[in-house]
């Protein structure tokens, strides 16, 4: 049982590192199709990617990304009565976004084929 | 949409204790991160046009801890700004305000002092050496009980009674290499130690 347990941890941990690994590249994806702000970008990650990040994540890694020069950010005034803070990818992310994108797909590739005997096993 | 005295007090007072623990921070900065989390709330919270304490604080849970979104803020910009800069100085400006925060912090900007100040130590003592050849450098001092202490001299004062140069010339060459590489060195841990940290707080929901 307790052997059983242990597996099931490091299934669970390697599952979240690997979650981890793509946020980056999933909040760059998100901004593809134009700007969006914070919360707009968490509900997007959850309808499009099943991703569910923490919020108190989601923010400090924007304001990350705004440092490192990959997106840019402008406060806008919205009908609900307060201004929410947009942000969009910059020249520079666009070109980190797909460059990403493109070691991403050629990743995935390598691993579908590698996996492909496994399917055949279930 | 209107908000009730209940709610709104809850808010300010989270974004109080955000605000306090980003003391350092450029207040441009600040004020741009408790708008931000500010108009999120309000969005969050915000689900029939009435705003009441009961979904701020729903709100507010799901942010996390005022301390933990601090930490997050700050580690997040030390990173991105070793990712620009790389300079120890600026790396050290904010490990002082995560070690206000944090034990972790704390314990990484104590490991990061000491690095540093060795590594400098280091390169002014090879520095200095040809300044002040018969004083600068590696020695070996010896103690009233018996016991001897290795210390590094800068050679502006007088040659320790007793003492022992240990490396002699080779410290221009020890000391500018081996400071500059323990400055370097301690830089990468520094960074490690952060991305670790990072990466072990749980950035999805379980």
């Amino acid at each position: 049982m307790i052997e059983l347990s242990h597996e099931q941890d490091g299934s669970d941990k390697w599952e979240v590192q690997l979650r981890k690994g793509c946020l980056e590249l999933a909040i760059l994806s998100a901004l593809w199709g134009g700007r969006l702000y914070g919360l707009e970008i968490l509900r997007r990650l959850e309808s499009d990617s099943a991703l569910i990040v923490s919020e108190g994540t989601v923010y400090p890694l924007l304001s990350r990304l705004k440092t490192l020069g990959l997106v840019r950010s402008e406060w806008v005034e919205s009908d609900a009565g307060h201004p929410r803070k947009y942000y969009a990818l910059t020249p520079a992310g666009k070109r980190r976004v797909l460059e990403m994108s493109s070691i991403w797909a050629r990743f995935s590739s390598s691993m579908s084929k590698l996996l492909a005997p496994l399917g055949k096993a279930k | 949409m209107t908000i009730t005295g209940d709610a709104q007090q809850r808010i300010e007072f989270y974004l109080g204790r955000v605000r306090g623990r980003l003391r350092g921070v450029q207040a441009e900065d600040v004020r741009d991160i408790v708008a931000e989390l500010r108009s999120h709330i309000m969005d969050k919270a915000d689900t029939s046009g009435e705003v009441t304490a009961a979904q701020v604080d729903a709100a507010l849970a799901a942010l996390g801890s005022p301390e933990e979104l601090a930490s997050q803020y700050l580690t997040d910009t030390l990173l991105a700004r070793a990712e620009v800069t790389r300079s120890p100085l600026r790396i050290l400006q904010s490990l002082f305000r995560w070690a206000s925060l944090s034990v972790v912090g704390f314990i990484v900007l104590i490991g990061s002092l000491v690095g540093y100040t060795l590594g400098v130590s280091l390169f002014l003592c090879g520095l200095f050496k040809p300044l002040h050849p018969r004083t600068a450098g590696l020695w070996l001092v010896p103690q009233s009980a018996g016991d001897f202490e290795l210390t590094l001299r800068l050679g502006f004062s007088n040659s320790p009674p007793g003492g022992r140069e240990v490396l002699g010339w080779w410290i221009l060459v020890v000391g500018i290499i081996g400071g500059c590489g323990l400055v370097l060195l301690t830089t990468q841990l520094t960074l490690w130690c952060v991305r670790r940290y990072r990466r072990s707080h749980a950035l999805f929901q379980q």
